[in-house]
């Protein structure tokens, strides 16, 4: 039995999912904060959501990137 | 013969295309990320791409089940033919009823069977099949499940807004999900096209290798891939509605947020495991999320008894295409009167199953007619609860 494959297959997913859904969701809030029209908000707000935003993406590209055997040769 | 195996493989591509749409589009339909409509259109053009990508997978999973090569046994295309069959009919009557059950254990199983059958038992390498295909089943839902609980969990408390001052919840602007869900649903179509479509490839592959009309060991030929994405395509275009009812509004009620940790966790653990060979099924992980992201939100109720029902349709995927596999192959065996019986009964059966399920109808009008229903419900709630809170915090105040 490939108990090792299996324990990283298990961890490669956790590590993937939690990084991110983490990313996605502090994008979310960000963005929320930043909407409040209620209180003032610090100007850096609205582009840390982007930047949290983006670096999900990155994830998912650099994913990708790994799984496309083309580039990964 | 050969002609009629590669078209008998390309239906159960197209099969196995229809039956896995849920998988990715189930949830973004559920909770109106995206049209029914655009969300096949989009899973049909992911999967065309994705069976292009990548043609590793084929032989990690189909290889070694049946000792196949100059040591083990000749596979025919008699075997062939009588494996697809069964994999085609338990395909055809787990949609009728709905449920998400694998694609590829319909193919081993109809190949066993039939291998078994028509060879004999010391054909099936057992301990490969309790490897790559028994084990792999029972950790893929589990997996996935403790995955999409702990994603569903961060999701929601990394966006729970409370005012600092009163501690009562603010709107919370979940909306975002919403978006993300377009993406990590993209991603689980574009991971299953380059996992499923290879299987029917590797499948044609190996008639042609046994029929002689290409070299053992070489790869796919361009026609084969090709064909063989634009089957599956088509059959994710067609969508199957039935069992994206069940995926989508079945097993849980879902949100954006829960989606969106739901695919997320769904493609991490496909991408991960065909990465890293270790093959997993699209349909195992998919179920195994949406019911972990059920539990993960608090106020969900995950409906145990059509999980249940998935999992006893799981469980029976195996011994049934085998069955059917099995017969087949024995009916081929007796010549090719015995082949045209087989033939002609299968396609009555597709046929039938296909009237039968014309009966009750379910398209893209209302596989999210009970989502619709379900959300006037839920945002009737949500108002009354938000009018008790108001009503509470002005009685607090004075």
């Amino acid at each position: 039995m490939k108990w090792l494959e299996l324990f990283q297959v298990a961890g490669a997913t956790l590590v993937a999912a939690v990084l991110i859904t983490v990313l996605y969701s502090l994008g979310v809030r960000l963005t929320a904060i930043a909407g409040d029209s209620r209180t003032e908000q610090p100007g850096w707000v609205r582009p840390l959501s982007y930047a949290c935003f983006g670096l999900c993406g990155i994830a998912v590209l650099a994913g990708l990137y790994l799984i496309i055997p083309y580039f990964s040769k | 013969m050969v002609a009629l195996v590669i078209a008998l493989a390309l239906f159960f591509d197209f099969t196995n295309g229809f039956h896995d749409t849920a998988n990715a589009m189930a949830t973004p339909i559920a909770t109106g990320a995206i049209k029914p409509r655009t969300a096949v259109a989009l899973a049909a053009v992911l999967n065309l791409v994705g069976a292009f990508l990548s043609t590793e997978v084929a032989k990690t999973v189909s290889g070694g089940i049946i000792r196949e090569g100059s040591d083990g046994i000749q596979i025919t295309p008699d075997i062939i033919f009588a494996g697809l069959m069964g994999a085609i009919l338990w395909n055809m009557i787990t949609w009728l009823k709905g449920l998400p059950s694998s694609s590829s254990h319909a193919l081993f199983g109809g190949l066993i069977g039939a291998a078994i059958a028509g060879i004999g038992l010391h054909s099936v390498n057992f301990t490969s099949v309790l490897q790559k295909v028994l084990l792999p089943a029972v950790f893929a839902p589990v997996i996935a499940a403790i995955v999409a609980y702990i994603c569903t969990r961060l999701a929601y408390a990394l966006t729970a807004r409370h005012d600092p001052e009163t501690g009562s919840k603010l709107t919370q602007k979940r909306g975002g999900f919403r978006t993300g869900q377009i993406f990590t649903s993209s991603l689980v179509a574009l991971a299953h096209g380059t996992n499923d479509a290879q299987k029917t490839m590797g499948i044609i592959t190996l008639v042609l290798i046994a029929a002689g009309s290409q070299a053992p060991g070489t790869g796919p030929q361009l026609w084969v891939i090709a064909a063989c994405a634009l089957a599956i395509a088509i059959g994710t275009y067609s969508g199957g509605w039935r069992i994206i009812r069940t995926m989508g509004s079945g097993l849980t009620e879902v949100k954006p947020a829960q989606g969106f940790a739901a695919e997320t966790s769904t493609a991490a653990a496909i991408l991960a495991s065909s990465h890293l060979g270790f093959a997993l099924s699209t349909t195992h992980v998919a179920s195994g999320s949406v019911i972990g992201s059920g539990m993960g939100r608090r106020g969900t109720t995950v409906r145990w008894g059509t999980a249940g029902k998935i999992v006893i349709g799981w469980l029976f995927t195996l011994p049934a295409a085998g069955i059917v596999g099995a017969l087949t192959a024995l009916l081929v065996h007796t010549g090719t009167v015995g082949f045209i019986i087989a033939a002609v009964a299968g396609t009555a059966a597709v046929v039938y199953m296909f009237v039968a399920s014309r009966k009750s109808h379910v398209g893209s009008h209302n596989a999210v007619e009970v989502e619709e229903a379900g959300q006037a419900i839920r945002f009737a709630k949500k108002k009354a609860a938000a009018v008790s809170r108001g009503n509470k915090s002005k009685g607090g105040r004075k």
